[in-house]
This record gives structure tokens, sequence and C-alpha cells, in this order.
């Protein structure tokens, strides 16, 4: 077969060529920038004079790469742009860049477990002592009962807990609920911090990337990836009027170490295999990568499909993983990689 | 397929995982908590004690439990027959004096979210704690709770990145309804006739606070009122220092009797304040006039919509006095900055959901591996590490009795998920493809990119260990945890057990 007849000359083309250069690639594999060097040029070269040989269709998926990836490139962009103008808007409306939930904002959260009642009569009644009351339910959907009743407010926990009694006419006690509570001076303290502990992340994180890659286009390029995975998910957050918790920020944190990931895949096989052009490393890491992101986005699925009465904060954190990794693809496999080709073009590497 | 080195590493960390976990299949009773001093503790019972038996009837969990207690009182006391896992106890008594729970299964603890308890966060207020004081704080407490009669608590000091020093008070199980007058009142207790104090809480002017004992404390049955609800008095007796009793005499000496009550009492009251607050006036009756008292009766009240209600309410505050008393006040005023009393049975019903939800996310990536791989062997290891790295996680978590939260939950899950991600990698570093690398090559780059990645979630979850007074310290910690057992011992193991199979 043509591939065989491929392999075997390659295979000729390495012994001969390219021992000292294999050595060093092994041997400086945490942190070879081997692609500008000329040994690996000379491959890139062959491997290109070889392609016509390439099988027809991923040949024209490469074209298509080759000729749109810029246009591409300026998906991710748009939203990003997009979504930085609609956080700012939000910010400027609401004073700050999220809606907070009680845990943030300080307030009550009851948690009625076991009791049956309509929530629409209920959010109806307790508005009128507290404006900012949000009602919501858990459900499981495997099995369709009502796990709990979520009542958020920003009141103090005693006024609460009456004026639901009063209107379900059954003493809240602690077999059928639960009250948390979060003083305003805590949860500030606590959103400041998280905001911090965020910052402090995106550092560490661009401090590691440094290290693995030692240069800054295609660091910077992963750290913009990186930035649109909060960014976009934050504003698609905010459109939705979702209640941020203290773990839903954290799964921000999570979201940043975890989707940095796919960008350390490709920028690592673009840099490091020694073989195929740049479309074609760009797109054996996609194959690998989006099977990656796939099978984690496939894995959340089942806490919104199936087994859904979960606690809110595990939810909050699914849920913020989810979009963040919807928004990796984006990141990584357009922007990230169309950067990367860009840097690679102009610097004819 | 030959099991390497690192294969073992990974066999023998199951097995300790498993040892660390120790699950049981049985279900048993334990005492909790059981009262100083009481008819069971003189008998020898004690905390951690398994019961068994019950005069007679089996109790093996909490509904046979309650069923063999359950009209064990009607006719007062008697005579009890309690057999625990390695002894006989039969003695005489009117009430259990213990309170009980069910032994756990495993060494694995849940959090307060998922196990149902109290939570609270306090500071002190306007001022900031020294290291010293915050431990004389978290001492006070402590005594005060477990005078209370709370057992299986945890009350211990926390701060976070912006300097600010909490305690933080857990207690498991079941709330008790005045939870948060025990933890935030200064207990600052007084007792004044006119302006004079005539003693404090604690044990400098008080020696003795009659506590178990029917003629020395009490609560009376309740009366209406004329607003209809009902009030209930209680009474119990403390004994003074030589010197408090002294300055009762020194300051009742001088006071007048009441001409109004026809001279049965003085003209002033002993006025008791707690925190500021008169908690009651008690007439003081003139044979006391002068005289050097060292027992003083102290007296309130409780109220409620009905009988039983205001009883209950009465009792309480007794206690609550009576826990006061005894542990005497803080320097400083507190402030609840957090309070969540979670139910325990809604806290059930998550775990449920939390063990069908971790069961569908392993199957449907194992669909997902098949299906890509299609081969049973490679599915099969994918699987097989998948499990490993949450056990292993989960085995590390009992061994330092880490509390396993919701977030934690999630961090493992998240945490086999990047586990996931990297033998994904690996799979496909090692498929045959026309590269002219060798597989051993493109496993090592592989690695390179595993490394890289458990750098990234590391750095991303470290800054969580400083925030927030800990509280999302468990979310961090099992995602550190789930990715340093990955790369350090699944990870190789799994690149063995591909590579191996691989040569078949």
């Amino acid at each position: 077969m043509l591939s065989a007849d491929l392999l075997g000359q390659i295979r000729a083309f390495d012994s001969s060529a390219d021992c000292a250069d294999s050595i060093m690639v092994s041997a400086s594999a945490f942190h070879a920038d081997d692609l500008g060097s000329i040994p690996s040029r000379r491959i890139k070269n062959k491997m290109e004079q070889q392609s016509h040989h390439e099988h027809k269709p991923e040949h024209a998926k490469i074209g298509f790469y080759d000729k749109w990836y810029k246009v591409l490139l300026f998906i991710p962009i748009t939203i990003l742009i997009l979504s930085l103008v609609y956080l700012f808007v939000f910010y400027n409306e609401h004073g700050d860049f999220i809606y907070k939930d009680s845990s943030l904002a300080g307030g009550t959260t009851i948690t009625l477990s076991g009791i049956d009642t309509d929530l629409i009569e209920l959010s109806k009644f307790l508005q009128n002592d507290f404006p900012d009351v949000s009602v919501r339910e858990i459900k499981d959907l495997s099995s369709g009962r009502r796990l709990a009743i979520l009542i958020d407010t920003t009141a103090e926990p005693e006024p609460l807990k009456e004026k639901v009694e009063e209107f379900l006419n059954v003493k809240l006690d602690e077999n059928n609920s639960s009250i948390e509570f979060t003083g305003s001076s805590l949860s500030e303290n606590f959103y400041r911090q998280l905001i911090i502990a965020i910052a402090i992340s995106f550092v560490l994180i661009s401090i590691v990337v440094f290290f693995l890659f030692k240069n800054v286009v295609r660091s910077v390029a992963i750290l913009i990836s990186v930035f649109g995975n909060i960014v976009m998910p934050l504003a698609l957050v905010d459109f939705l009027g979702i209640r941020l918790s203290a773990a839903g920020i954290a799964a921000f944190l999570m979201l940043i170490g975890y989707s940095v990931d796919s960008d350390i895949l490709l920028t690592t096989r673009v840099l490091k295999k020694r073989e195929g052009t740049i479309n074609q490393r760009i797109f054996k890491a996609f194959k690998t990568g989006i099977f990656i992101t796939g099978t984690a986005l496939v894995a959340i699925l089942p806490a919104f499909l199936i087994v859904t009465g979960l606690p809110e904060s595990f939810k909050q954190i699914f849920l913020i993983v989810g979009i963040g990794l919807v928004a990796d693809i984006l990141n990584t496999w357009l922007m990230n990689a169309g950067i990367l080709k860009w840097y690679a073009e102009r610097n004819k590497l | 397929m030959r099991i390497t080195f690192r294969i073992w590493v990974l066999i023998i960390a199951l097995l300790l995982a498993l040892l660390m976990i120790s699950p049981t299949f049985k279900s048993s009773v334990e005492i909790k908590g059981i009262d100083l001093g009481s008819e069971s503790a003189i008998a020898g019972l004690s905390q951690g004690d398994i019961i068994t038996e019950i005069n007679g009837k089996e109790v093996n969990n909490l509904d046979s439990y309650n069923e063999a207690t359950e009209n064990l009182f009607n006719d007062g006391e008697v005579r009890l027959d309690i057999k625990t896992k390695n002894d006989e106890y039969i003695f005489l008594s009117n009430s259990l004096n213990f309170t009980v729970g069910e032994t756990p299964r495993s060494n694995i603890k849940t959090g307060l979210d998922l196990s149902g308890g109290a939570r609270a966060l306090v500071k002190a207020e306007n001022i900031s704690l020294t290291q010293s004081q915050l431990q004389d704080l978290v001492a006070v407490t402590s005594q005060r709770l477990n005078t209370f009669g709370l057992r299986d608590i945890v009350v211990k000091s926390t701060s976070d990145l912006g300097g600010n020093s909490y305690m933080l008070i857990e207690v498991a199980g079941a709330t008790p309804q005045n939870l948060k007058e025990l933890i935030a009142e200064q207990g600052k207790f007084e007792a004044k006739i006119g302006n004079k104090t005539v003693f404090t809480g604690g044990d400098k002017d008080i020696t003795h606070v009659f506590r178990n004992d029917a003629t020395q404390s009490a609560v009376y049955p309740a009366e209406q009122m004329s607003d209809g609800s009902y009030a209930s008095r209680f009474s119990f007796t403390i004994s003074l220092s030589p010197e408090a009793a002294q300055r009762h005499a020194d300051i009742t000496k001088n006071i007048p009797l009441d001409s109004l009550s026809g001279g049965q009492y003085l003209t002033e009251n002993l006025t008791l304040i707690l925190d500021e607050k008169v908690v009651d006036e008690l007439r003081i009756s003139a044979g006391l006039k002068g005289q050097v008292a060292s027992q003083i009766s102290i007296q309130g009240s409780g109220v409620g919509s009905t009988p039983e209600a205001a009883v209950t309410d009465a009792r309480a505050s007794m206690h609550k006095l009576q826990t006061i008393l005894i542990t005497g006040s803080l320097p400083y005023k507190l402030e609840i900055v957090k309070i969540d009393t979670i139910s325990p049975s809604l806290g059930k019903e998550f775990t449920r959901s939390l063990l069908i939800l971790g069961f569908a996310v392993f199957v449907v990536v194992s669909i997902c591996i098949f299906v890509r791989y299609r081969k049973v062997k490679l599915s099969l290891a994918v699987m097989l590490t998948m499990f490993a790295e949450a056990f292993i996680t989960i085995g590390i978590a009992a061994l330092i009795n880490w509390n396993l939260d919701a977030p934690g939950i999630a961090g493992i899950i998240a945490g086999i998920g990047t586990g996931v991600g990297d033998q994904i990698l690996l799979l496909d570093a090692s498929a045959k493809g026309k590269e002219n690398e060798g597989v051993r090559e493109r496993i090592k780059m592989a690695f390179f990119i595993i490394v890289g990645s458990f750098a990234t979630n590391v750095a991303s979850m470290l800054p969580l260990f400083w925030t927030g007074a800990g509280m999302l310290k468990g979310f961090a910690l099992t995602t550190i945890i789930g990715v340093s057992v990955g790369i350090l011992i699944t990870r190789p193991a799994f690149a063995d057990m591909i590579k191996k199979s691989g040569e078949d």
C-alpha cells in the first residue's frame, strides 16, 4: 500500500540524515525550540515534497485550513470581544461582573426537602417582604422527583424562615430543611479573595506555560486562549442569569487549569513533532485533543440529563467546566492554532 | 500481560486504599455521646460502644434501636440490659442518657453538605484576635459546647488570604436549636443589686452549678398568660465562692425592707444580666438581708404558644444559662459571619445522587473509549485506571481524615477527567502510525504534555487553599490529590499496560 511505501521512505530518510537531530530532540525534551533549527526545517521540506502522496481527503482538509485559518481565527476573537463588551455593559449596569448568590453577596439560602408546594405562589408570597428572593427547585430527571426547593435572598435567616413557615404552615427543622446564612462582611471578603485567587492562578499558569515553552508568542497564544476560556463562560453565565456561588467561582479556577491542557497538547505537538507540516501536526493534535475534550463533555452530560438531583455547588462546578470546555474548543483549535500557524508562517518555520 | 514494577505499585496502592477505606457491609448503632455521671456512664457504657441488644431486642440500625427503646420508660425506672459488641451492662435507670448514631460503614467521611449538621464561622467584633486569643476562644467554646452536652463537634481556628482569623465550629448530625446563642454570646453574666455587682459568671465567683439534680434544678409546668400564650419558670441553685457570698452580705446589709410587701422582701431586687440584657429580676427575701449567702437560686422563664413549647423553651434557656455560668465570659463580642444548618435527610439524597452520577460518568466515558478504540483490552485498561484513580484518591482522603463534600467529589471526578485525557494521549501516542518516531519517543512527548498539564492543574487550584477561611479547600485538595495519584501511580502503570498489550 501507499502508506507502507511512504513509511519506508521516511525511515530511510531518518536514518541517513538525522541521527544527531533526533538525539537533540530527545535530550532537550523539556525546552526544545527545535522548529527553527535547520534539520527540522529540512524534514518539513521533505515532508511537503511528499505531501502529494497523501490521502486525498486529509489533503483537502489541510488545504481548507491553509486558506481559511485567518478567517477561522476571527471567530473566537470576535466572540471574545463580544463577551468582553457584554461583561463591560453588565458591569456598568450591575456594578459587578456576576450575579452573586447568598454565599457571595451575603444572605440566606433555605433548602426545603420533602415539602411540596406551588413554587410560583411561594415566590409571590415571599416577594412582598423580600423583593430580591429567588425560588428554584432541584429535580431529579431520572426519577422525576422534586428533591428540594431553594429559596435565596440577601435577608437574614430568621425573618425569612418565619415567612416560609407562615406560607407552608409547617415548622422548619433539620428534618425538612437546611438553612445557610453568610454575613455580608464574610461574603465580601470571600468574593474579593476568590477574584485574587483567580488572578494568582492565572499568574501561576503563565509561569508554568513560559517555563514549558520558553517562547513569548507561543506562551501568550496559550494565555489568550485561557483568558477566553474564562471570559466566554463568564459572559454566558451572566447572560443566562445564573447566580454564582463560591463553588462556582472556584470552578473557574479549575477551568483555568483544565482547559490549558489542550493548548499544551497543541503547542507541544506542533513544536516537538519532527514530521509533518504545521497543518498536519495541528490536525493530528486536534484529533486527539477534540476526543479528550469531547469525552470530558460527554462525562459532564449525565449531571444535566440523567442524575440531576445534585447539590447546587456540584452542579455549578460542572456547568462552568462544561461551558468552559466548549469555549476551549474554539479557543484552542481556532485561536491558539491559528496564532501558532500564523507565527510559523511569518517566521518561515 | 507481564506485571511490571509500575503495575505492582498500582496494585499495592489499590490494596492500601482499600485498607484505608475499610468498608463494611454490616450496619450497627454506636454511642455518640453520653452524659457524664449518668447511670449509663456509671454502669460502664462509653462513647463508641456498639450496641447490639437492649432488653432482649436486637439492635442493628437506627430503626431497630428506636423500636427497642420506644416506650421503654413508660413506667419510670426500669431494669436495663444492654448488650454491646464486647460486653453486657445491667442497671436501673429512668432514661438512657446517651445519644446514638449509625456506625459509619467505612472510614470515608463526608462533608457537612452530605452528612448533615451545622457549621458556624465566628469572628471577634471590631478587633482582630491574636493567635493566642484565638486559641483561648476555641478552648472556651469547646468547653461550652461540651458542657452543653454536644458531642461530635469540631472547633478550630482558621484564617484566610486577607489575614482574617475565624473560629470554625462544626457539629455533625443533629443541630441544637440554640447553637447560635451558644457560640455567639459573649456570655457576660452579672448579678447586680442596684448598681453593685454581687457575682459574675465563671468559676471565680461560682463554685458549682446544680444541673442534673431534680431537687436543685427544675422547670415548672407552664401557665397561661393574659395574651393566651404560655410561660414556664425554671430555677436552679448555684454555689457562690466565699468572696462572692460576702459581697452579697455587704450589699444587702444596708437595703431597707419593702413595706409594700409587708416587709417580706427588700426594696431592691437581684437583677440577672446576660450580655447587657436583663434575664430576670428576683426579689430578695427579708431573711437574706446581710447574710453570707453561699447558695443562691437563679430563676428565669420560657415562653411558647403551647404549654409544651413553653416548657421546652424554659428548659433550653436554663440549660444555656447554666452552661454560661459554668464557662464564664469571653473578653470580647463575637459576630457570626456564617451559620449553616444542613438537613441530614437531604444530604442522604445528594449522596445517593452523587454515587449514581459517578457510576454514570464511568459508563459513558467507557463507552466513548470503546467506540473510538474498538479494543476490549484497551477499554478495560482505561476503565481500570479510572477506577483506580478515584479509589486511591478516596483512600488518601480517608487516610488524612478528610471530609469529602460535594465540591470535593466534583474535584475527584474532574481529576479522573484529566486522567482519562492523559490516557487518551498515551493511547494515541502508542497507536501504530505511519510516523517515523518510535513509540518510546512519542510516549515521552505524551508524558511531557501530561507533566505540563499536571503542573497547570496544581497551579490553578493552589490559591484556593488560602481563600475564604478554607471553605473550598476540599475542592482544591481532592483535585490535587487526584491529579497527583494520576501522574505518580496510575499513569505510569497505564503506560506499561498498553505497552504490554500492544506487544501482545
